[in-house]
């Protein structure tokens, strides 16, 4: 059973590692909450899969459903925010919102 | 084991993609084969419920939400990435396998693990008994998310006059 836990938990790892390095990189709005999306993914699996090693899956799942529905929440309002963005910018590229800066 | 292993190794591959091609379509696509993928290795886990929601929500809902957010901007593709990022990935990816085999071993017998013993009752049980402030919270997000989203595309005055 301990194989079988390193194993989801090393994919949900390898999963985060991408959505991180894709967040750190690139340059895109719309690929950075993809890698947003990636992140979600590896820690969802991980959730799952440690109720279902743990003989937890009922807890898990419903742990799982919570994430799911922040997730769409925080999908929407980003993506809101990301035409928002581009109707002002004419633009998508990240660095142009450094004009934030104070 | 090595049909999980198969499914598994599919996730990361389309996960990777999503990431890596410059077509956003493509990306948003391979995004939710990524999901439909999980959703199947949700239902090998014995948890049907959390592979519906994560097909019928993560593989549609937001797939949907992504496209149209594509399609609303038509030259987010004309950004330009940095060459190095995707010549970089394959070399961090293989030093992140590396250090993710050595290393997760050993952590997870570090991990202080609750006592576990197999649950009692069906999921409804579980999910209205248990974890009735989780669904509280979640019609706060809901609302907040539908609150943002209504703001965000909230009109300004002098377009009203007009």
């Amino acid at each position: 059973m301990s194989n079988l836990w390193f194993l989801y938990l090393f994919f949900a790892a390898l999963l985060v590692f991408i959505g991180l390095y894709c967040l750190l990189t690139m340059r895109n709005l719309i690929k950075l909450f993809i890698a947003v999306e990636v992140i979600s993914k590896g820690v969802s699996l991980a959730i799952v899969a440690t109720g279902a090693v743990k003989n937890n899956i009922l807890l898990a799942q419903s742990l799982a459903i919570t994430y799911v529905v922040v997730e769409v929440a925080l999908v929407a309002t980003a993506l809101a925010l990301i035409i928002n963005i581009y109707k002002k910018n004419k633009s998508l590229d990240v660095r142009l919102l450094s004009k934030l800066k104070g | 084991m090595a049909i999980q292993i198969i499914l598994l190794c599919g996730l990361v591959i389309f996960s990777a993609l999503a990431i890596l091609l410059k077509d956003l379509i493509k990306a948003a696509l391979s995004l939710a084969v990524a999901s439909l993928l999980l959703g199947i290795i949700f239902f090998r886990l014995a948890a049907p419920y959390a592979a519906v929601f994560e097909i019928s929500v993560v593989a549609g809902l937001i797939t949907v939400l992504f496209i149209l957010t594509i399609a609303l901007t038509k030259k987010g593709d004309e950004v330009t990435e940095a060459r190095l990022v995707k010549l970089a990935f394959p070399v961090f990816l293989i030093l992140f396998l590396v250090i993710d085999g050595l290393v997760m071993k050993s952590l997870l017998q570090k991990i202080p693990a609750l006592p576990a013993g197999p649950e009692a009752g069906t999921f409804g049980e579980v999910l209205w008994k248990q974890r009735t402030f989780d669904l509280v919270a979640q019609v706060g997000v809901i609302l907040a998310g539908v609150l943002a989203v209504l703001a965000l595309f909230r009109k300004k005055e002098e377009d009203k006059d007009e």
